[in-house]
């Protein structure tokens, strides 16, 4: 082996507490980007999914006039003959007031967010179905399935309770109607619908007085990666009307913008964690140096250069650096590969998204590794400065 | 040449006007009270510090001018070394701590045989593959001797090498490198304390207060200028 290497290796692996010290010092800052990563790039992919999957699908249509006037039938079968497509369906939304009596009490509630679904259509492209806890999904016409938090504030909604949904139609004009509780929806974190209420989608169009017409249609891909492809194949093939095609990442861009920022910052902290490493690296191999002043002045005595002393250190950084950024990258995707199999959860509700992002864990421990070798340069070079008549000096 | 340390007030003249030659094959001790500029002397024969005036040459060559990387180049191919203390890197085994120069230099071939071939003629090629923090004082001096002629230098330079020993393995050293010296035709500078136990030797040389004397008696001593 390369003496230079040798030495390098020995010396460091002769003061085993600070090649643990350095080596954790590389490691703590890896794990601490892949721990930021699980948790809050999982959220946000969390977020992404569950919007994906209940609400904007991989492809969202929308109409520049708010409603889509073309046959939705028409509309999803056009989808449904794109092969990757695995299925589509309308939604309509408004806002009601509902008012229910319970145990003699008149419970009030208004503005809440009302969604008309296509019972049969939804849940194959819509996971929201799984939402609800009790009881069942929209079924028929006079079923109304409450969100939680809904049910609550109408003083504790059950499956079986009837009430009524008020909602002003396209000529100002009130619309009551009477309809049935058939289920509740709960979603982990959310983002489904426990804020809102679910009919069926004509009973809806029936109370806004608007016959055929649709809000969006939601397009649940197989291969999400080909939304791109299935936006520009909508638009161009109905160029004269005024569709707005949008993937999940431009539909969900506005709910998402502020927590990208959010993630642009952690990821921060955690380089800053990096840099406060790259700190330790210098402060445990100035210790190092220091302590072999005196090998290092025989080293030059017996014909070694400034050169050569350089390299020794920079090989140790290499060390620390390699050892580090392989301990940190094992830790980190174990921590990863933990969270993902125990379905780890943010809060104790919305299950994170976890992934492995492969380009970011190279990149990771490549910079970790890079940073270690910055780190060692500073020593290297003080040990360089070191005379070689130390090696005489008596005491 | 002369020597001197610090500026103005605490300036010290380590070697005032210091001038000889030493022949190839001599060995020859320096002698001197503590303080009286001998280590400062061996450290600009070995290339280790620059002279504040005057100049070294080592083979003809004049060294005064030398880059960094040609002093090194000259430590290492045309001097050895052996110190008071802790001479070895305790990071390497004994064997390993002999080739360093060697490997220093990137010339390797037959380094290893070589290295062998020394060791047991310093007597420690049972010691080969111990780490060198592991051996005796009086070991650890063989080992040195060893490695600082590992490079078939011109000269071996020694600072008090049995300054650290107890009589019995201080006489053994001595004797060793006066053996080495002649069985290698190899030229020894070495200061010592112990002028006694070296017996005869080809000169000595005596420091006193930074200047140097031939002889190591004062009724025998000429000025050396
Ligand atoms: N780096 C230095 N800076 C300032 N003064 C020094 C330095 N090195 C040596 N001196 C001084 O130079 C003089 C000669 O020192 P030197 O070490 O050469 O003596 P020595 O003969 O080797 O002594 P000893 O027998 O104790 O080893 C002393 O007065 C010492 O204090
Ligand atoms: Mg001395």
């Amino acid at each position: 082996m390369e003496y230079r290497l040798r030495l390098a290796k020995r010396m460091l692996f002769n003061k085993k507490g600070s090649l643990i010290g350095a080596v954790l010092a590389v490691t703590i800052g890896i794990l601490v980007i892949h721990v930021n990563f699980v948790i809050f790039q999982g959220l946000f992919d969390a977020i992404v999914r569950d919007i994906s999957n209940y609400r904007n699908g991989d492809v969202l249509i929308t109409d520049e006039e708010d409603y889509i006037d073309k046959s939705d039938q028409a509309l999803v079968n056009w989808f449904e003959r794109i092969p990757y497509v695995e299925a589509a369906t309308p939604r309509l939304s408004s806002t009601a007031s509902i008012n229910m009596t319970k145990f003699g009490t008149l419970h009030e509630e208004t503005r809440i967010p009302i969604v008309g679904v296509d019972p049969l259509r939804d849940i194959r492209a819509s996971t929201v179905h799984e939402t609800v806890s009790e009881g069942q999904y929209v079924f028929s016409r006079n079923s109304i399935v409450l969100g939680s938090n809904v049910a609550r504030d109408l003083g504790g909604a059950q499956v079986g309770d009837s009430l009524k949904v008020k909602i002003i139609d396209r000529y100002g004009q009130d619309q009551i109607k009477r309809l049935v509780v058939t289920g509740i929806a709960k979603s982990p974190g959310g983002q489904g619908f426990d804020y809102s209420v679910v009919v069926h989608i004509d009973t809806l169009r029936d109370l806004m007085n608007r016959d055929g017409d649709t809000g969006s249609i939601m397009v649940k891909l197989n291969d999400p990666s080909k939304a791109s492809d299935v936006k520009n194949f909508f638009l161009a093939a109905f160029p004269n009307d005024d569709f707005i095609a949008e993937t999940i990442e431009e539909s969900a861009e506005e709910q998402l913008a502020g927590f990208r920022s959010g993630i642009a910052m952690i990821n921060m902290i955690g380089y800053f964690g990096m840099m406060s490493s790259a700190f330790a690296i210098v402060t445990i191999q100035m210790m190092l140096v220091n302590g072999k002043t005196r090998e290092i002045g025989v080293m030059r005595s017996i014909g070694a250069t400034r050169k050569d002393i350089l390299i020794i250190f920079i090989f140790q950084g290499m060390i620390i650096g390699a050892i580090g950024a392989g301990v940190g990258t094992a830790a980190g995707l174990g921590y990863t590969f933990y969270a993902k199999e125990t379905k780890m959860s943010f809060n104790n509700s919305l299950p994170l998204e976890v992934s492995y992002n492969w380009e970011k864990i190279i990149q990771t421990a490549v910079l970790s590794f890079i940073l270690a070798i910055i780190a060692s340069l500073y020593p290297s070079y003080r040990a360089t400065k070191l005379l070689p008549v130390e090696a005489m000096r008596t005491v | 040449m002369s020597k001197i340390y610090g500026t103005d007030e605490n300036k010290v003249k380590a070697l005032d006007n210091v001038s000889f030659s030493i022949n190839k094959g001599e060995f020859v001790l320096i002698v001197g009270s503590s303080g009286s500029g001998k280590s400062t002397l061996l450290n600009m024969i070995g290339l280790l510090d620059r002279p504040t005036n005057g100049k070294v040459f080592i083979d003809e060559t004049d060294t005064t001018n030398l880059t960094d990387d040609k002093i090194s180049s000259f430590r290492n191919k045309k001097l050895g070394f052996i110190f008071q203390f802790s001479n070895l890197l305790t990071d390497l085994t004994v064997l390993e701590n002999v080739l360093l120069p060697r490997e220093i230099a990137g010339t390797s071939d037959s380094a290893e045989k070589n290295a062998i071939e020394l060791l047991k003629a310093v007597g420690l090629d049972d010691q080969i593959n111990k780490r060198a923090n592991k051996i005796s004082g009086g070991q650890a001096q063989r080992v040195a001797i060893a490695r600082g002629l590992i490079n078939n230098p011109s000269i071996v330079l020694a600072d008090e090498p049995t300054g650290n020993l107890d009589s019995v393995t201080s006489e053994k050293i001595i004797q060793l490198m006066k053996l080495m010296a002649k069985k290698l035709n190899q030229t020894f500078i070495v200061v010592t304390h112990d002028r006694q136990h070296f017996g005869d030797v080809d000169r000595i040389i005596t420091i006193k207060d930074g200047k140097a004397f031939e002889g190591n008696l004062p009724s025998e001593m000429g000025v050396l200028a």
